[in-house]
């Protein structure tokens, strides 16, 4: 358990039964810190979103998207005690958190008592709420490579209200500019059709290499995008809406993007 | 926790922690699954910790653990041994009221009141963060806050009441300052 405020609601409600709970929280001493070393950001499991948020790497126009995520993240007191790393091996779909690391080619390191190894967030996911952690392994450390100049990240929630939201859609993005041209662009949405978070990686390529532009993120969003989503109907939203939703929010996040590295926010 | 059929309650042990609530230090036995929203308000009698929904959503069981606003239902008791608490009875010192409490009266906030005691402590970590906050910036720091008499907008001027009180350097106000 790292912060707890995802597994105590699971246990009191009954949908998990755990007989024994292993709470990482003495271990915040070694587990929570975030540095920025040899173009490499390393931040540990067991730090809070609030001491990410008030830490320097967020003011940095490429790391935009975390500030987002930031204003965006469940209610003051939750990011209090709710963890990095917590979120990450939630797996839930709605994590704000992993849909940034997503975008940001983050790695997940696990360390157990025979050592350690790293695994790509993006194959991080097995199912709704089931990763390739095993049972005696704990989730140490996310990191990702510096994201370059000219680029910068982005992320939007859409819910009815603004605070306290899980999000019918949530997406992250990431994109490098140089002279209009997309150099590199990355995509993540809370779900592609798994229940789990990933990268829309059909669009990422189609949009890859070409100039900025409305009509070429208008072909993409109608012709590529829905041909690689796959969204579910529930109590919340239908698959239509959250389609739709889904289209408009990626055009929102790309020129915030665009915006964003030209300057302005 | 609360799932734990109570005949398998003793198969736990007891941990002995201390807490520093309002000032005042507690030693206090409790079982590993004691959430410290039970500590608190049945083994210490606080009542002003409230229990609403039980799984951090609505806000009203948050306390001040070391500075930090926190869901005193989301955090094991034992997690918090040593650390310092403040709830809303240990706000001001006993027969005043804090600024923050008055300008709640003051702008005719207070409706059932069951609310409060988190609404109070969520403003309170906001003042004390950012002594002038926008109304962007009270929208944010209460967005955990449900009032189901529907508030808001009086917390909104409440804040803003508050921090101009503490600017003045009037933090506690005597019963006889207060409306009644």
């Amino acid at each position: 358990m790292g912060g707890g405020s995802d597994l105590l609601v699971l246990i009191r409600s009954g949908i998990v039964k755990a007989n024994t709970v292993l709470d990482l929280w003495p271990l915040r001493k070694e587990l929570a810190y975030i540095k920025r070393e040899k173009g490499t950001v390393r931040i540990g499991a067991l730090t809070t979103i609030s001491e990410l948020c008030e830490s320097d790497l967020i003011k940095d126009i490429r790391y935009a998207g975390l500030a987002d995520v930031c204003k965006k993240f469940s209610t003051p007191f939750i990011r209090n005690i709710a963890t990095v790393g917590g979120n990450v091996g939630a797996a839930h779909p709605l994590s704000d958190m992993v849909l940034m690391l997503l975008v940001l080619n983050g790695k997940v390191k696990l360390l157990s008592k025979n050592g350690k190894r790293v695994v790509d967030i993006t194959k991080f996911f097995k199912g709704k709420r089931q990763t390739v952690r095993n049972y005696d392994e704990i989730i140490a450390e996310v990191s990702f490579t510096e994201a370059p100049p000219n680029s910068s990240t982005a992320f939007i929630k859409f819910d009815r209200r603004w605070g306290h939201a899980m999000g019918y859609v949530l997406v992250g993005a990431y994109m490098q500019l140089h002279d209009n041209i997309i150099e590199d662009v990355r995509i993540a949405f809370d779900s592609m059709g798994n229940p789990y978070p990933e990268r829309a990686w059909k669009t990422e390529e189609f949009l890859k290499g070409n100039e900025f532009s409305d009509e070429l993120i208008k072909q993409a969003l109608n012709d590529v995008l829905p041909k690689e989503m796959k969204r579910i109907t529930d109590y919340r939203a239908s698959a239509e809406y959250r389609l739709d939703l889904s289209k408009v929010l990626l055009r929102r996040a790309l020129l915030k993007i665009k915006s964003r590295i030209e300057g302005g926010d | 926790m609360s799932t734990i059929p109570r005949e398998e309650w003793d198969k736990y042990p007891d941990i002995e922690i201390t807490l520093n609530v309002n000032g005042k230090d507690y030693r206090v036995k409790v079982k590993p699954y004691e959430r410290l929203l039970d500590v608190l308000r049945y083994k210490l009698g606080f009542t002003g910790v409230k229990e609403g929904c039980g799984r951090g959503e609505c806000g009203a069981c948050v306390i001040l653990m070391d500075g930090k606003l926190v869901p005193s239902c989301l955090v094991l008791a034992e997690r918090a041994n040593g650390s310092k608490i403040l709830t809303v009875e240990g706000l001001a010192p006993e027969g005043k009221l804090h600024a923050i409490q008055k300008a709640l009266l003051d702008t005719y906030a207070v409706q059932c009141g069951f609310c409060f005691p988190g609404v109070i402590l969520a403003i309170k970590a906001l003042l004390d963060r950012n002594p002038n906050p926008t109304d962007e910036e009270i929208k944010d720091a209460l967005s955990g806050q449900l009032c189901r008499c529907g508030s808001y907008l009086r917390f909104i001027k409440a804040v803003k009441l508050a921090a101009q009180y503490i600017r003045e350097g009037k933090e506690y106000f005597d019963e006889s300052e207060v409306r009644r």
